[in-house]
Protein backbone atom coordinates (compact mmCIF):
# COMPACT_ATOMS: atom_id res chain seq x y z
CA UNK A 1 0.00 0.00 0.00
CA UNK A 2 1.62 3.41 -0.79
CA UNK A 3 1.53 6.35 1.76
CA UNK A 4 0.17 9.67 0.60
CA UNK A 5 2.19 12.51 1.43
CA UNK A 6 -1.48 14.18 2.27
CA UNK A 7 -4.76 13.05 2.73
CA UNK A 8 -7.68 15.59 2.52
CA UNK A 9 -11.18 14.91 4.13
CA UNK A 10 -13.82 17.17 2.88
CA UNK A 11 -14.73 18.44 -0.60
CA UNK A 12 -16.17 22.11 0.24
CA UNK A 13 -14.05 25.00 -0.15
CA UNK A 14 -12.02 24.24 2.34
CA UNK A 15 -10.96 20.42 1.40
CA UNK A 16 -10.43 21.60 -2.02
CA UNK A 17 -8.81 23.85 -1.45
CA UNK A 18 -6.10 22.66 0.60
CA UNK A 19 -5.66 19.84 -2.39
CA UNK A 20 -5.19 22.73 -4.98
CA UNK A 21 -2.16 23.97 -2.51
CA UNK A 22 -0.73 20.95 -1.91
CA UNK A 23 -0.72 19.74 -5.31
CA UNK A 24 0.80 22.81 -6.77
CA UNK A 25 3.28 21.84 -4.20
CA UNK A 26 3.91 18.48 -6.22
CA UNK A 27 2.44 16.24 -3.14
CA UNK A 28 0.61 13.26 -3.27
CA UNK A 29 -2.72 14.44 -2.07
CA UNK A 30 -5.51 11.92 -1.31
CA UNK A 31 -8.91 14.28 -1.80
CA UNK A 32 -11.72 11.96 -0.16
CA UNK A 33 -15.46 12.76 0.12
CA UNK A 34 -18.56 13.64 -1.77
CA UNK A 35 -17.81 13.71 -5.66
CA UNK A 36 -20.78 16.07 -5.73
CA UNK A 37 -18.91 18.03 -3.35
CA UNK A 38 -20.61 20.08 -0.27
CA UNK A 39 -24.24 19.77 -0.32
CA UNK A 40 -24.42 22.78 1.61
CA UNK A 41 -23.06 24.99 -1.35
CA UNK A 42 -24.88 22.98 -3.71
CA UNK A 43 -28.33 24.44 -1.57
CA UNK A 44 -27.17 28.24 -1.41
CA UNK A 45 -28.91 30.82 -3.57
CA UNK A 46 -26.59 33.58 -3.90
CA UNK A 47 -23.11 34.25 -2.39
CA UNK A 48 -21.75 37.60 -3.19
CA UNK A 49 -18.82 37.71 -1.22
CA UNK A 50 -16.48 35.54 -3.47
CA UNK A 51 -13.30 37.03 -4.81
CA UNK A 52 -13.10 36.42 -8.24
CA UNK A 53 -16.75 34.62 -8.49
CA UNK A 54 -18.87 37.81 -7.92
CA UNK A 55 -22.70 36.98 -7.41
CA UNK A 56 -22.81 33.32 -8.72
CA UNK A 57 -25.38 30.51 -7.07
CA UNK A 58 -23.94 27.69 -4.81
CA UNK A 59 -24.59 25.23 -7.84
CA UNK A 60 -22.94 27.45 -10.72
CA UNK A 61 -19.69 28.16 -7.65
CA UNK A 62 -19.60 23.97 -7.72
CA UNK A 63 -18.97 23.74 -11.58
CA UNK A 64 -16.46 26.35 -11.20
CA UNK A 65 -14.70 24.09 -8.32
CA UNK A 66 -14.81 21.29 -10.20
CA UNK A 67 -13.62 22.67 -13.66
CA UNK A 68 -10.53 23.69 -11.64
CA UNK A 69 -10.09 20.34 -9.97
CA UNK A 70 -10.30 18.61 -12.98
CA UNK A 71 -7.67 21.15 -14.83
CA UNK A 72 -5.55 20.58 -11.64
CA UNK A 73 -5.85 16.62 -12.38
CA UNK A 74 -7.01 16.01 -9.04
CA UNK A 75 -9.37 13.33 -8.63
CA UNK A 76 -12.00 12.85 -5.74
CA UNK A 77 -12.16 9.52 -3.81
CA UNK A 78 -15.63 9.45 -3.33
CA UNK A 79 -16.08 7.71 0.19
CA UNK A 80 -16.83 8.21 3.18
CA UNK A 81 -14.16 8.04 5.90
CA UNK A 82 -15.49 6.04 9.08
CA UNK A 83 -12.62 5.99 11.30
CA UNK A 84 -8.88 7.62 11.22
CA UNK A 85 -6.58 6.17 13.04
CA UNK A 86 -3.32 8.51 14.29
CA UNK A 87 -0.47 6.12 14.56
CA UNK A 88 2.47 8.58 15.56
CA UNK A 89 4.08 9.12 12.69
CA UNK A 90 1.02 8.22 9.36
CA UNK A 91 -2.58 8.36 9.71
CA UNK A 92 -4.78 5.31 8.53
CA UNK A 93 -7.93 6.18 6.87
CA UNK A 94 -10.90 3.23 7.49
CA UNK A 95 -13.36 3.62 4.84
CA UNK A 96 -15.43 0.34 5.08
CA UNK A 97 -14.41 -2.89 6.31
CA UNK A 98 -11.48 -3.92 7.59
CA UNK A 99 -9.69 -4.12 4.64
CA UNK A 100 -10.62 -0.56 3.32
CA UNK A 101 -7.31 0.90 4.41
CA UNK A 102 -5.55 4.31 3.11
CA UNK A 103 -2.50 5.82 4.73
CA UNK A 104 -1.14 9.33 4.76
CA UNK A 105 2.07 11.01 6.66
CA UNK A 106 -0.20 14.32 7.02
CA UNK A 107 -3.93 14.49 7.49
CA UNK A 108 -6.01 17.43 6.81
CA UNK A 109 -10.03 17.59 8.30
CA UNK A 110 -12.19 19.89 5.94
CA UNK A 111 -15.46 18.00 6.70
CA UNK A 112 -17.53 20.70 7.97
CA UNK A 113 -20.31 21.75 10.45
CA UNK A 114 -21.92 18.23 12.16
CA UNK A 115 -25.59 18.41 10.57
CA UNK A 116 -26.85 16.94 13.57
CA UNK A 117 -26.60 17.07 17.34
CA UNK A 118 -26.15 13.67 19.27
CA UNK A 119 -29.13 12.57 21.22
CA UNK A 120 -29.09 13.00 24.99
CA UNK A 121 -27.29 9.46 26.48
CA UNK A 122 -25.75 9.25 23.24
CA UNK A 123 -21.62 10.25 24.73
CA UNK A 124 -22.46 8.57 28.08
CA UNK A 125 -23.19 4.77 26.44
CA UNK A 126 -20.74 5.34 23.60
CA UNK A 127 -19.03 1.84 23.53
CA UNK A 128 -21.63 0.95 26.02
CA UNK A 129 -24.52 -0.54 23.90
CA UNK A 130 -24.32 2.48 21.83
CA UNK A 131 -22.01 2.22 18.38
CA UNK A 132 -21.57 4.07 15.30
CA UNK A 133 -20.81 1.51 13.14
CA UNK A 134 -22.98 -2.09 12.36
CA UNK A 135 -20.49 -3.64 10.41
CA UNK A 136 -17.53 -3.29 13.12
CA UNK A 137 -19.27 -3.82 16.54
CA UNK A 138 -22.35 -5.91 14.82
CA UNK A 139 -20.85 -9.11 15.53
CA UNK A 140 -20.87 -8.49 19.57
CA UNK A 141 -24.65 -8.26 18.88
CA UNK A 142 -25.21 -12.00 17.69
CA UNK A 143 -28.50 -13.09 18.66
CA UNK A 144 -29.34 -9.66 20.42
CA UNK A 145 -31.92 -7.27 19.98
CA UNK A 146 -31.18 -3.86 18.27
CA UNK A 147 -32.12 -0.71 17.37
CA UNK A 148 -30.30 1.30 14.16
CA UNK A 149 -30.71 4.77 13.96
CA UNK A 150 -30.49 6.10 9.69
CA UNK A 151 -29.91 9.53 8.90
CA UNK A 152 -29.63 8.32 5.32
CA UNK A 153 -30.92 5.95 2.52
CA UNK A 154 -27.45 4.12 2.14
CA UNK A 155 -27.91 3.47 5.86
CA UNK A 156 -29.98 0.19 4.91
CA UNK A 157 -27.74 -1.59 3.93
CA UNK A 158 -26.03 -1.81 7.44
CA UNK A 159 -29.36 -2.56 9.31
CA UNK A 160 -29.25 -5.23 6.96
CA UNK A 161 -26.18 -6.50 7.44
CA UNK A 162 -27.00 -6.59 11.28
CA UNK A 163 -30.27 -8.53 10.46
CA UNK A 164 -28.06 -11.27 8.88
CA UNK A 165 -26.61 -11.19 13.20
CA UNK A 166 -28.77 -9.48 15.48
CA UNK A 167 -32.09 -11.77 16.83
CA UNK A 168 -33.92 -8.39 16.06
CA UNK A 169 -33.27 -5.29 13.95
CA UNK A 170 -35.43 -2.18 14.44
CA UNK A 171 -35.12 0.50 12.02
CA UNK A 172 -35.71 4.00 12.46
CA UNK A 173 -35.47 6.33 9.68
CA UNK A 174 -34.48 9.92 9.92
CA UNK A 175 -35.35 11.06 6.31
CA UNK A 176 -38.25 11.18 3.85
CA UNK A 177 -38.93 9.14 1.03
CA UNK A 178 -39.00 5.07 0.36
CA UNK A 179 -37.70 2.53 2.77
CA UNK A 180 -36.08 -0.19 1.83
CA UNK A 181 -35.11 -2.94 3.96
CA UNK A 182 -34.49 -6.42 4.44
CA UNK A 183 -37.65 -8.50 5.55
CA UNK A 184 -36.15 -8.94 9.01
CA UNK A 185 -35.56 -5.24 9.47
CA UNK A 186 -38.80 -3.56 11.00
CA UNK A 187 -39.01 -0.07 9.94
CA UNK A 188 -40.54 2.35 12.84
CA UNK A 189 -40.90 5.64 11.22
CA UNK A 190 -40.57 7.51 14.59
CA UNK A 191 -37.84 9.88 16.13
CA UNK A 192 -35.69 9.56 18.48
CA UNK A 193 -35.49 11.59 21.63
CA UNK A 194 -33.24 9.64 24.53
CA UNK A 195 -31.24 6.97 25.53
CA UNK A 196 -31.45 5.36 29.01
CA UNK A 197 -30.18 2.77 30.53
CA UNK A 198 -28.07 2.05 33.92
CA UNK A 199 -24.02 0.34 33.32
CA UNK A 200 -25.14 -0.22 29.65
CA UNK A 201 -27.85 1.08 27.07
CA UNK A 202 -31.35 -0.53 27.24
CA UNK A 203 -34.13 1.80 26.24
CA UNK A 204 -34.41 3.79 22.99
CA UNK A 205 -37.33 6.56 23.61
CA UNK A 206 -38.93 8.05 20.66
CA UNK A 207 -41.35 10.58 20.38
CA UNK A 208 -44.03 7.57 19.94
CA UNK A 209 -42.91 4.79 22.48
CA UNK A 210 -40.07 3.20 24.04
CA UNK A 211 -38.08 0.32 22.74
CA UNK A 212 -35.83 -2.07 25.22
CA UNK A 213 -32.56 -3.33 23.33
CA UNK A 214 -29.47 -4.60 24.01
CA UNK A 215 -27.65 -2.28 21.22
CA UNK A 216 -28.25 0.96 19.31
CA UNK A 217 -26.49 1.80 16.19
CA UNK A 218 -26.79 5.73 14.99
CA UNK A 219 -25.44 5.99 11.80
CA UNK A 220 -25.14 9.69 10.55
CA UNK A 221 -22.97 11.35 7.75
CA UNK A 222 -21.36 13.42 9.76
CA UNK A 223 -20.09 12.52 12.88
CA UNK A 224 -18.13 14.52 15.92
CA UNK A 225 -15.03 14.94 14.68
CA UNK A 226 -13.18 13.57 17.99
CA UNK A 227 -14.91 10.48 17.45
CA UNK A 228 -13.86 10.28 13.70
CA UNK A 229 -10.21 10.86 14.93
CA UNK A 230 -9.83 9.12 18.30
CA UNK A 231 -7.62 11.63 20.82
CA UNK A 232 -8.48 15.14 18.74
CA UNK A 233 -9.27 17.69 20.80
CA UNK A 234 -12.21 20.09 20.57
CA UNK A 235 -12.83 23.74 21.74
CA UNK A 236 -16.71 23.28 22.08
CA UNK A 237 -17.72 21.82 19.00
CA UNK A 238 -15.47 22.72 16.85
CA UNK A 239 -11.31 21.65 16.25
CA UNK A 240 -8.80 23.10 18.19
CA UNK A 241 -6.84 24.43 16.00
CA UNK A 242 -3.46 27.29 16.18
CA UNK A 243 -3.12 30.01 13.53
CA UNK A 244 -1.56 27.65 11.56
CA UNK A 245 -4.41 24.91 11.34
CA UNK A 246 -2.30 22.77 13.83
CA UNK A 247 -4.55 20.16 15.26
CA UNK A 248 -3.22 18.55 18.72
CA UNK A 249 -2.03 15.51 17.19
CA UNK A 250 0.82 16.34 14.73
CA UNK A 251 0.36 16.06 11.44
CA UNK A 252 -2.97 17.16 11.81
CA UNK A 253 -4.54 20.17 10.39
CA UNK A 254 -8.29 21.41 10.46
CA UNK A 255 -9.92 23.98 8.07
CA UNK A 256 -12.90 25.44 7.06
CA UNK A 257 -16.19 25.39 9.23
CA UNK A 258 -14.58 22.48 11.38
CA UNK A 259 -12.29 24.66 12.31
CA UNK A 260 -15.07 27.60 13.63
CA UNK A 261 -16.92 30.49 12.98
CA UNK A 262 -17.08 32.05 10.87
CA UNK A 263 -18.91 30.19 8.47
CA UNK A 264 -17.97 31.95 5.31
CA UNK A 265 -16.99 29.79 1.73
CA UNK A 266 -13.94 32.29 1.08
CA UNK A 267 -12.55 31.62 4.56
CA UNK A 268 -13.01 28.02 4.40
CA UNK A 269 -10.77 28.28 1.22
CA UNK A 270 -8.32 30.90 2.80
CA UNK A 271 -7.63 28.06 5.41
CA UNK A 272 -7.35 24.82 3.53
CA UNK A 273 -4.65 26.61 1.64
CA UNK A 274 -3.08 27.81 5.11
CA UNK A 275 -3.39 24.08 6.10
CA UNK A 276 -2.09 22.60 3.11
CA UNK A 277 1.41 24.57 3.34
CA UNK A 278 1.28 23.89 7.61
CA UNK A 279 1.40 20.08 6.40
CA UNK A 280 4.17 21.03 3.08
CA UNK A 281 6.54 22.73 6.02
CA UNK A 282 5.61 19.66 8.38
CA UNK A 283 6.85 16.90 5.81
CA UNK A 284 9.96 19.24 4.97
CA UNK A 285 11.01 19.28 9.19
CA UNK A 286 10.02 15.49 9.32
CA UNK A 287 12.55 14.23 6.40
CA UNK A 288 14.95 16.92 7.90
CA UNK A 289 15.38 14.39 11.09
CA UNK B 1 5.05 -7.43 24.89
CA UNK B 2 1.53 -8.32 25.08
CA UNK B 3 0.85 -11.73 26.03
CA UNK B 4 -2.60 -13.56 24.27
CA UNK B 5 -4.57 -14.81 26.95
CA UNK B 6 -7.23 -17.56 26.77
CA UNK B 7 -9.81 -17.64 29.75
CA UNK B 8 -8.82 -20.81 30.41
CA UNK B 9 -5.69 -19.27 32.46
CA UNK B 10 -6.83 -15.62 33.29
CA UNK B 11 -5.79 -16.66 37.06
CA UNK B 12 -2.52 -15.74 35.41
CA UNK B 13 -3.88 -11.94 34.86
CA UNK B 14 -5.52 -12.00 37.80
CA UNK B 15 -2.51 -12.63 40.13
CA UNK B 16 -0.64 -9.55 38.26
CA UNK B 17 -0.40 -6.23 40.34
CA UNK B 18 -0.87 -4.26 37.32
CA UNK B 19 -2.57 -5.48 34.25
CA UNK B 20 -4.15 -4.50 30.89
CA UNK B 21 -6.33 -6.80 29.12
CA UNK B 22 -7.12 -6.01 25.50
CA UNK B 23 -10.45 -7.29 24.53
CA UNK B 24 -10.59 -7.24 20.20
CA UNK B 25 -11.04 -9.70 17.40
CA UNK B 26 -9.13 -10.40 13.86
CA UNK B 27 -12.65 -8.44 12.22
CA UNK B 28 -12.39 -5.16 13.97
CA UNK B 29 -10.39 -2.66 12.11
CA UNK B 30 -9.74 -0.51 14.94
CA UNK B 31 -8.18 -3.27 17.44
CA UNK B 32 -6.20 -3.93 14.37
CA UNK B 33 -4.61 -0.44 14.33
CA UNK B 34 -4.49 -0.38 18.56
CA UNK B 35 -2.38 -3.55 18.77
CA UNK B 36 1.24 -1.89 17.55
CA UNK B 37 0.50 1.01 20.05
CA UNK B 38 -0.16 -1.45 22.89
CA UNK B 39 3.08 -3.04 21.76
CA UNK B 40 5.48 -0.13 22.06
CA UNK B 41 3.74 0.92 25.22
CA UNK B 42 3.98 -2.15 26.65
CA UNK B 43 7.52 -2.07 26.15
CA UNK B 44 8.09 1.21 27.52
CA UNK B 45 6.17 -0.14 30.32
CA UNK B 46 7.93 -3.36 31.06
CA UNK B 47 7.73 -4.62 34.67
CA UNK B 48 5.91 -2.29 35.91
CA UNK B 49 2.52 -3.10 34.07
CA UNK B 50 1.77 -6.80 32.32
CA UNK B 51 -0.23 -6.55 28.85
CA UNK B 52 -2.37 -9.15 27.65
CA UNK B 53 -5.07 -9.68 24.55
CA UNK B 54 -8.32 -11.65 24.68
CA UNK B 55 -10.55 -12.50 21.40
CA UNK B 56 -13.39 -12.21 22.02
CA UNK B 57 -14.72 -15.02 19.50
CA UNK B 58 -12.29 -16.96 21.42
CA UNK B 59 -13.10 -16.37 24.56
CA UNK B 60 -16.94 -15.70 25.04
CA UNK B 61 -17.55 -15.89 28.61
CA UNK B 62 -14.48 -13.75 29.39
CA UNK B 63 -16.26 -11.08 27.66
CA UNK B 64 -19.24 -11.78 28.99
CA UNK B 65 -17.71 -11.35 32.27
CA UNK B 66 -16.52 -8.02 31.59
CA UNK B 67 -19.69 -6.54 29.61
CA UNK B 68 -17.74 -5.99 27.08
CA UNK B 69 -19.74 -4.19 24.06
CA UNK B 70 -17.75 -2.55 21.72
CA UNK B 71 -14.03 -3.26 20.66
CA UNK B 72 -11.58 -2.44 21.28
CA UNK B 73 -11.77 -2.42 25.33
CA UNK B 74 -9.02 -1.87 27.15
CA UNK B 75 -9.44 -3.22 30.91
CA UNK B 76 -7.51 -1.87 33.62
CA UNK B 77 -6.78 -4.42 36.54
CA UNK B 78 -4.53 -3.79 39.92
CA UNK B 79 -4.49 -7.10 41.37
CA UNK B 80 -7.26 -8.64 39.46
CA UNK B 81 -9.93 -6.19 40.06
CA UNK B 82 -10.96 -3.96 37.20
CA UNK B 83 -9.67 -0.17 38.25
CA UNK B 84 -10.76 1.55 34.69
CA UNK B 85 -11.68 0.64 30.95
CA UNK B 86 -11.28 2.77 27.73
CA UNK B 87 -12.85 1.80 24.27
CA UNK B 88 -12.59 2.19 21.34
CA UNK B 89 -9.08 3.14 19.40
CA UNK B 90 -6.88 5.88 21.30
CA UNK B 91 -3.44 7.23 20.10
CA UNK B 92 -0.49 6.60 21.58
CA UNK B 93 -0.49 9.63 24.19
CA UNK B 94 -4.13 9.12 25.15
CA UNK B 95 -3.39 6.05 25.86
CA UNK B 96 -0.46 6.55 27.81
CA UNK B 97 -1.86 9.46 29.60
CA UNK B 98 -5.21 6.88 30.19
CA UNK B 99 -2.39 4.13 31.71
CA UNK B 100 -0.58 7.01 34.19
CA UNK B 101 -4.15 8.27 35.42
CA UNK B 102 -4.71 4.79 36.66
CA UNK B 103 -1.50 3.46 37.46
CA UNK B 104 0.81 6.15 38.98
Amino acid sequence: MSRYDIAVIGTGPAGLEAALTAKARNKSVLLIGSAELSPKVAKAHMIRNYLGLPNVSGGEMQAAFLRQMEAAGIKITDERVKNVYAMGDYFVLQTGEIDSMLEAETLILATGLPLSRNLPGEDRFLGRGVSYCATCDGALYRGKRTAVIGYAPKEEDEADFLSELAAEVLYFPQYTGEVRTAPAVKVIPEKPVEILGGESARVLKTDGGEYEVDGIFILRDNIAPDKLVPGLELDGTRVKVTPQMETNIPGCFAAGDIAGPPYQYIKAAGQGNVAALAAVDYLAAKRKE
Amino acid sequence: MVNVIHEAEFGQVKACAAAVVDFSATWCGPCKMLAPVLEKISEEMKGKVDFFKADVDENPNLARQFAIQSIPALIFLKNGEEVGREIGFKPEAAVKSALQRVFD
